[in-house]
């Protein structure tokens, strides 16, 4: 069996690599990067060490080869002649994948399912659309399944040289399962031990992304203001936890609301996310969690759409809105869109910002809280400074 | 990650350091922390080896400032690098950088025996402190000339700089990294709680001195003490690694910003200086 992933970052090496070939596949990596595909073809295999805490294991995965995407007739090969297709390009880069894979399909007789491992709403579906897009009329799509995939494991590091000959390793945690949407699928659905196969695949989307990405991101942008660079310092933070905390119950209430509290789940499930989040040996930078805010502010997504849920169930989502006020306050310098979200701010102001980013009236309900707390943090706020306390809201 | 602390053994009745908790954070999170207490043991010298990915030099004794240069000498990354926190031990030195860099400090005077200092008296008092000292030991303002005397038991040269009345409570600005923290105190302290003081949100002008003083001495964990004097701040000491007294959460942050510090050491290549003694090893 082969799988062909496109995308050799941290996501396809560390986690559909890792478990497709532990599942079997012969692996082949789609990549843009030269130097990666010149050092998967020399070296054959990477390693992933999975840490937490003082516990690590690491293990190799042997016998992978690369493809470099400008080979464009090499790569559809490669799709054309695989029983699997995985991709790990990051949400901003899915369209563009979208012509190689329509070339592959239209040399395919048989059917084939197509997994997209990018932490997206409806990763499977936009990528269809895309796929449909490149493809003439009346072409018969449906032999192929797409399907977006929920991915529990956090892969937060590369580390190594590509231009050297020392495998690369890629750190992330434990938790090797993912989720898949059991009603886009086509058949023969492939058999990958951890592989969960749901049926009411928005509701685990949600559910992950209201409760775990929700308090990710709220550790993330308060950690931000006050100055710490990782999640298992953040966290550490009283008042960071309490909000975190705060965050995703109000966030599991709204999910409890619409799937059932045992769906939702209890207090247990938001520990695990918690011991997550404190986990240290993966090194999960703030920068990393809190990045591409025009994304994480949006509508529907974490912060902002679990307000929104929680609203609807009658639970006034304050912490939320407080940490989609301090992600409206992230500027990391290193981060492009974020100074390109402040710029928004400054020059059309605070409430057509969030009106046209997360889809928010400023005189709603919603929009009043979060601009509110955006003014309180923001009240003596200084590019440089870093706050010392959320209640007191005392910058240093 | 391997992080070796250079400590001091303080006494009992000094309360609450804030190292036991920035070790229990790091130990938490994984990190093998090793105390290294240079005068409690026999130190080979040809044993001093490069065992961890970071050493943080805590302590200021002459015996750990030597291990700590030795270690760099052979290539160990030291937090704060071993020549600037040698640097900061010679207040003269560190005066002269502080004014280069443009940072407001008293008129300063250094002199080998304390009657020569007799003639800065006319225009008023001076502080005079060990040019090597730290935490206020042996600092003494003089008024007249025959206090001058009393200034023989102050070994090597004596550092004086001209008496500024402070106005209003100390203030303490600490450096971790690009954080500057403001903490404000009143003196003399009477109490521990005297000794914490409170924060205070930092004024632009006091930003840009710490960012100053930073840029000046090329390193990120840094005590400067302020006071202001007819409306005008001066910076009167300097230290590496100060006791971040009064810093919110500051066991947490300082943990935070040596974890990142033996992070990035762990993926950096070695320095030139240990690559060169590997290979004569070879």
């Amino acid at each position: 069996m082969k799988a062909a992933i496109i995308g050799s970052g941290r996501i396809g090496c560390g986690f559909a690599g890792h478990l497709l070939a532990a599942a079997g596949y012969e692996v082949v990596f789609l990549a843009r990067n030269p130097v990666m595909v010149s050092h998967l073809n020399r070296v054959g295999r990477y390693r992933v060490r999975l840490a937490n805490g003082r516990d690590q294991t690491e293990s190799s995965v042997s016998g992978v080869r690369a493809v470099d995407m400008a080979d464009r007739a090499a790569c559809v090969a490669v799709l054309a002649e695989a029983d699997l297709i995985v991709t790990a390009v990051g949400p901003a880069n899915l369209a563009s994948v979208a012509p190689l894979v329509a070339d592959a399909l239209r040399t395919r007789s048989t059917p084939l399912n197509i997994f997209t491992f990018e932490n997206l709403a409806d990763g499977g579906a936009h990528l269809r659309s895309e796929v449909a897009a490149c493809l003439p009329e009346g072409f018969p799509l449906d032999r192929f399944g797409f399907s977006g995939t929920l991915v529990s494991r956090a892969v937060t590091q590369r580390l190594g040289d590509p231009s050297g000959d020392e495998p690369m390793v890629f750190v992330g945690d434990p938790p090797d399962s993912f989720v898949v949407d059991g009603t886009r699928l086509v058949a023969p659905v492939p058999v990958i031990a951890s592989m969960i196969i749901a049926d009411n695949f928005a509701a685990w989307m949600r559910r992950k992304l209201y409760i775990f990405s929700a308090g990710h991101a709220t550790c993330a942008y308060l950690g931000y203001l006050k100055g710490y660079r990782y999640i298992h310092s953040a966290i550490r933070d009283s008042e960071i936890r309490s909000a975190v905390v705060e965050a995703m119950t109000e966030a599991q209430k709204g999910i409890a609301a619409v799937y059932g509290v045992a769906f939702a789940g209890g207090e247990a499930h938001l520990q695990e996310i918690l011991d997550r989040f404190a986990n240290a040996a993966i090194n999960d930078s703030i920068s990393r969690v809190a990045r591409d805010p025009f994304r994480k502010l949006a509508s529907e997504d974490r912060l902002v759409g679990a307000a929104r849920l929680a609203l609807e169930a009658g639970v006034y989502p304050e912490q939320l809105l407080r940490a989609a006020a301090a992600a409206y306050c992230f500027s990391d310098p290193a981060d492009a869109v974020a100074g390109e979200l402040q710029k928004e701010i400054r020059v059309t102001g605070m409430r057509p910002t969030v009106r046209r980013v997360s889809g928010v009236r400023a005189n709603g309900r919603l929009g009043r809280t979060l601009i509110k707390r955006w003014r309180q943090l923001t009240r003596h706020w200084h590019a440089d400074s870093v706050l010392l306390s959320l209640a007191q809201v005392h910058w240093a | 990650m391997r992080i070796g602390i250079l400590m001091m053994e303080h006494t009992k009745t000094r309360q609450q350091s804030v190292m036991p908790d920035v070790v229990q954070i790091l130990t938490d999170w994984g990190v093998d922390v090793d105390l290294i207490y240079p005068e409690q043991e026999l130190i080979a010298v040809a044993n001093i080896q490069v065992e961890h990915d970071l050493y943080v030099l805590k302590a200021s004794t002459n015996l750990a400032m030597s291990m700590a240069g030795a270690l760099h000498a052979i290539g160990a990354a030291v937090l704060n690098p071993y020549p600037i926190a040698a640097i900061l031990r010679d207040k003269i030195v560190t005066e002269r950088i502080l004014r280069t860099a443009g940072v407001p400090t008293p008129d300063t005077f250094v002199a080998d025996r304390a009657e020569l200092l007799a003639p800065l008296l006319a225009a008023g008092p001076m502080i005079i402190k060990p040019y090597r000292g730290s935490r206020g030991r042996g600092v003494r303002v003089v008024w007249d000339a025959d206090e001058l005397d009393e200034l023989a038991s102050i070994d090597g040269p004596l550092f004086a700089q001209r008496y500024q009345k402070p106005e209003g409570l100390d203030r303490k600005i600490y450096c971790i990294g690009d954080q500057i923290f403001g903490v404000e105190r009143v003196w003399p302290p009477l109490s521990y709680q005297d000794k914490v003081g409170r924060p205070f949100t930092i004024t632009s002008e006091l930003r840009d001195i710490a960012l100053r003083c930073r840029r000046a001495f090329g390193v990120d964990l840094l005590g400067l003490d302020v006071i202001i004097s007819h409306g005008r701040p001066y910076v009167v000491d300097v230290n590496s690694f100060p006791g971040f007294k009064g810093v919110p959460d500051a066991a947490l942050r300082l943990a935070d910003y040596i974890f990142a510090a033996a992070e990035q050491r762990r993926e950096q290549p070695p320095s030139p200086a240990r690559q060169t003694l590997e290979e004569i090893q070879q």
